[in-house]
């Protein structure tokens, strides 16, 4: 048998034809010099961090957010009302800001961080409690989607106005007219917020003083 | 026949003796509780709180299952047509399409059960469209919902279109097309009803004025935040089906007729929670025709199958709303109505109601002429969404509102004036209360006192058009009334079972959720009867046990459910005291002595889920300890012990099941049956904008007489909710047709416009408890009144603002700014 001539380099870069010994040399040369990865992920595949929980899915590119969260995952709360953008049931939080999960491409969502309503029960937001005890929901297909709708809203503004409120939810549908209760369990849930932060600061206070 | 001798043999307890005595219930309630722990107490959350808030309450559109493929439907692109051949082949062929239904495939029946009301046959998948939009044709199941769509466009129609009629009026004309010549071939004209009490040519005559108007009502429909949509999966030879329906027993029995017949302990029922339809869509004749094509293509494909609509198929039909009335109405000067004439003219729906149902059921207005006639146009069906009293709750506003405008009254007068029943006064009213045993009170003062007071009406209300306010807007006041509804007819049976273990109660029965909470309504009642803390009684009624319970869109909710739910708490507690007195027991070892011994049922009571004897309450025992444990850890934990050669001296804890039916029937209160004693009314104020014709609704009270409040949440979220849904249909709602092509034009949510949040800056509700309803604990309904008596008072505070009237629904802008020209 003839032998194969033994050569120094084992790998060489696309981009820059730089050659080295081992494929993980070569993978670390990569990201660094041309901020690439070097080996492509595939097509249709995405990351995505929902409720601090990391995902990779693989979409089709005509599918919504919404449609992955709820057929492909499992994340039912975002319900489907009037599919165009117009109702807010399908309402999630996305790096920070309230998005319809039905107008949202999810191919286009790869490395978002999301958070829906099954996370703010999950971490006992004070929302839920508030919800339940004003009766903020008959039929209760919508009322996902004013929670998540009002969650946005006081982790940007703590202590809403009524007419604050009014105007977050306002792009909200529901057609049971649950309408009057959200301003006032959003209004009691900021007030909980309010007092879990003092008792947040007391308690380091009080720890302090320990100390 | 006296219900004693429609009693099949004489009752065991005494409770059956006082069901029998309740059958159509005719009388007010004879058997009240005293004390009330849980009914009509502020602070009841409903039941279902938490799973809807935190997004896990799960509906049938959330519904997967292995292997599952999904079903579309073809729809018409015309108005009226019918199908000449029809080419599927490119469909079939598109990869991921299992399997497609023709309306020509041979497995399918000309006609059959595919109802939600009616026992009628209707074709399963049509031929012919009768309304742009209309299923017909095909039924394509793929993997997804996306590959059948596309299928969908794959499929070439060769249709032959016909003349379509659109408008309900000239449906009427001799020369106009025929809308639906397969069910109607003579004429569009489907039905005719009259009404003619006393003489209205002698109201003519005693009355100081005659007023004629007419009034028209839009298109306007439910709009449910679940589209259509149901699973069907065969469990072997047999269904099992899951259904966004408000009837699941009736679709069940419709079920077990298909296909040669069904067994129905066979058919395995889901009824989730339901994204409301507010008795829309499915009292429809083919509001199972989505089942019967999933259920014939799961067999054939041999997975199951979901079908679903798209939000704008969910703009299948309508209420019934459109139409045209015409008004001829005789007074005395000082408000006495003497006689009202009513000819109307209602669109696509088999209810001939109204329009002067409600002048009979509440009004001493002794001489009436009502014809109501139904005709057929190329648009969706129309049926009772919230319910069928539009036109009736309309009328009665209308032609209060024109009769005190005309005679320069205030409106609040002349409803006090006219109030009464089967056109007598309030003083032969009141007789029958007492006759009934009722306490003799005047709702309908009640309601206007407490409303009026809310609203600041007399410092508020002024003449027409005469108040221009500092930002440049007309102020308006309105006030409407009505009864409140009594509940109609129908028949239920729901029973109790104590749980072992833990001694908790659970209600059975199948209804479905539609929100108004009535299940935390049941918990409360069978909590108070037998004597138990509100949290240790559950309701799901999701889950079929085979009793079927009757449903809200049947306008029998608690007046039936409620009483069915008291029966059979009634008796389980009387069967938990029998049980806690009586030897408990025998077994190979021995007989259980009583829980209770040498004790009668009578010296013993339930409360807080503890037994004890009323005498020395420290003698108690729980329910949960009453009991027992189940399975080999009850009853048999002494042999147990006993073979290892010890005996126990504890008390063994074991009764026997603890199980009780009820049930309820009723005509119910359509005219004649029973008369209404508990009134309603309505008070708003608006602001119009007179440049841009905006009716801005600054504030709304509504005052409702529900005789006596079983959840508090319950009723005043139907009152703030209908409000809403109410305000929508009066000023916004509108389903608009190309009359060119009789296309529909505006089925999204972006263009028929439902209210909003900022749709009503204030909404304030008031209850009264007169206790003057047949229901248990003397309640009559709330679900369905308020979205329906609310959009007529839209009219008289935008007349009340600007001076001129609008009868016109909905009250949109362009109509504010033609009146306001007009001017």
């Amino acid at each position: 048998m003839k032998e194969i001539p033994k050569t120094e380099a084992r790998c060489s870069c696309p981009y820059c034809a730089a050659t080295f010994d081992a494929f993980e040399t070569l993978k670390a040369h990569i990201i660094a010099e041309h901020k690439s990865q070097p080996v492509p992920a595939p097509e249709g595949l995405i990351g995505l961090t929902i409720n601090n929980e990391n995902h990779a899915v693989f979409v089709e590119p005509g599918w919504t957010l919404q449609h992955v969260l709820h057929d492909r995952l499992g994340m039912t709360g975002a319900k489907l009302f009037c599919d165009q953008g117009v109702c807010g049931a399908c309402t999630v939080i996305m790096d920070g800001r309230p998005v319809l999960s039905c107008m949202t491409l999810a191919i286009e969502c790869d490395g978002k961080h999301i958070e829906t309503v099954e996370g703010i029960a999950a971490e006992d937001h004070p929302l839920i409690e508030q919800y339940v005890k004003h009766s903020a929901m008959q039929c209760g297909y919508c009322t996902p989607g004013f929670v998540v709708t009002a969650k946005a809203l006081l982790d940007q503004n703590p202590n809403p106005t009524l007419d604050e409120i009014r105007e977050a939810l306002a792009g909200n549908l529901c057609r049971c007219g649950t309408y009057p209760q959200h301003p006032k369990a959003v209004m009691e849930a900021a007030k909980d917020l309010e007092r879990a932060r003092e008792d947040v600061t007391r308690k380091n206070v009080t720890q302090k003083n320990v100390n | 026949m006296s219900p004693e001798k429609m009693s099949p043999k004489k009752m065991s307890t005494d409770e059956h003796s006082k069901m029998t005595e309740l059958f159509d219930n005719l009388r007010s309630d004879k058997y009240p509780l005293k004390d009330f722990h849980h009914i009509g107490k502020r602070g009841v959350h409903r039941l279902d709180g938490y799973e809807k808030a935190a997004g896990k309450a799960i509906y049938t559109m959330d519904v997967q299952l292995p292997g599952m493929l999904y079903l579309r439907f073809l729809t018409s692109p015309y108005p009226h047509a019918e199908i000449k051949s029809m080419d599927t082949s490119r469909a079939a062929s598109l990869p991921g399409v299992r399997a497609i239904l023709r309306y020509d495939d041979p497995e399918l029946p000309s006609r059959a059960e595919v109802t939600g009301l009616s026992t009628a046959e209707v074709p399963v998948l049509p031929k012919i469209a009768h309304f742009q939009g209309e299923e017909v044709g095909a039924a394509v199941v793929a993997d997804s919902e996306n590959i059948a769509a596309q299928a969908l466009r794959l499929i070439k129609v060769e249709w032959e279109q016909r003349p379509f009629i659109l408008d309900p009026v000239a449906a009427m004309g001799a020369e106009a097309p025929l809308a639906n010549p397969e069910d109607y071939p003579d004429t569009n004209i489907a039905m005719e009803n009259v009404v003619n009490k006393g003489d209205v040519e002698k109201g003519w005559r005693e009355a100081d004025r005659i007023i004629e108007f007419k009034s028209v009502r839009s298109h306007h429909t439910w709009i449910g935040p679940e589209a259509p949509c149901g699973v069907f999966r065969w469990n072997g030879a047999y269904p099992e089906v899951w259904v966004k329906h408000q009837r699941p027993h009736l679709t069940k029995r419709v079920i077990s007729t298909w296909f040669g017949g069904i067994p129905m302990n066979r058919i395995q029922m889901h009824c989730l929670y339901q994204g409301a339809s507010f008795g829309g869509w499915n009292t429809l004749n083919w509001s199972m025709g989505g089942h019967y094509c999933a259920a014939v293509l799961a067999r054939r494909t041999g997975k199951p199958v979901k079908w679903t609509f798209t939000r704008r198929e969910d703009f299948f039909g309508g209420s019934m709303d459109e139409g045209v009335c015409h008004f001829k109405v005789g007074a005395k000067s000082d408000g006495t109505i003497t006689a009202v004439k009513a000819t109307a003219v209602i669109a696509n729906t088999v209810f001939p109601l109204g329009p002067l149902d409600h002048f009979i059921e509440n009004t001493r207005i002794p001489n009436l002429f009502a014809k109501n006639t139904t005709v057929m146009i190329n648009k969706g069906p129309n049926t009772a969404v919230r319910c069928e009293q539009n036109l009736n709750a309309q009328s009665l506003t209308l032609v209060f509102a024109h009769v005190a405008d005309a005679l320069d009254l205030d409106p609040i007068d002349v409803a006090l004036k006219n109030d009464g029943a089967e056109g007598r006064d309030t003083a032969w009213l009141n007789q029958q209360k007492a006759e009934l045993g009722f306490e003799v009170r005047d709702s309908l003062k009640e309601c206007i006192e407490k409303g009026k007071a809310a609203i600041d009406w007399d410092a508020k209300w002024h003449p027409p058009g005469t108040k221009k306010l500092d930002n440049g807007r007309m102020h308006g006041m309105g006030f409407n009334w009505t009864h409140e509804w009594d509940d109609s007819g129908g028949s239920s049976e729901m029973a109790i079972r104590i749980e072992r273990n833990d001694g908790t109660a659970t209600i059975l029965g199948m209804r479905p959720d539609n929100g108004v909470s009535a299940e935390t309504a049941y918990c409360q009642i069978a909590a108070d009867e037998i004597g138990m803390r509100f949290e240790d009684v559950f309701y799901n009624p999701q889950f079929d046990p085979g009793f079927f319970a009757m449903t809200p869109d049947g306008s029998t909710n608690l007046s039936i459910n409620g009483f069915a739910v008291r029966h059979a708490a009634r008796q389980l507690k009387q069967k938990i005291l029998e049980a806690a007195t009586a030897p408990r027991a025998v077994t190979q070892r021995g007989g259980f002595p009583p829980a209770f011994p040498d004790l009668t049922p009578e010296d013993l009571d339930i409360k807080e889920s503890v037994i004890y004897v009323k005498s020395d309450p420290s003698n108690r025992m729980s329910l949960a300890e009453f009991v027992g444990l189940s399975g080999f850890r009850g009853p048999m934990t002494d042999i147990e012990l006993s073979l290892e050669g010890a005996v126990s001296e504890e008390k063994p804890c074991f009764s026997p099941p603890l199980f009780a039916e009820g049930y309820h029937v009723q005509t119910g209160a359509y005219i004649h049956v029973r008369l209404k004693f508990c009134r309603q009314a309505h008070f708003m104020e608006v602001e119009v904008d007179t440049e841009t014709g905006e009716v801005l609704i600054t504030k709304v009270v509504n005052v409702n007489d529900v005789g006596k409040v079983i959840n508090w949440d319950g009723c005043e979220g139907q009152q703030y909710g209908g409000t809403y849904m109410g305000i929508g249909r009066g000023k916004s709602e509108e389903v608009i047709h190309d009359p060119v092509t009789g296309v529909m034009l505006n089925g999204n949510l972006l263009d028929y416009k439902i209210a909003t949040m900022l749709d009503a800056d204030a909404i304030e509700t008031r209850l009264v408890e007169t206790g003057l309803g047949y229901g248990p604990y003397g309640a009559v309904g709330i679900g369905e009144d308020i979205a329906t008596v609310v959009p007529a008072l839209v009219g008289p505070a935008v007349y009340n603002a600007i001076g001129m009237w609008i009868d016109d629904f909905p009250i949109t802008p362009d109509k504010v700014l033609d009146a306001l020209e007009r001017k």
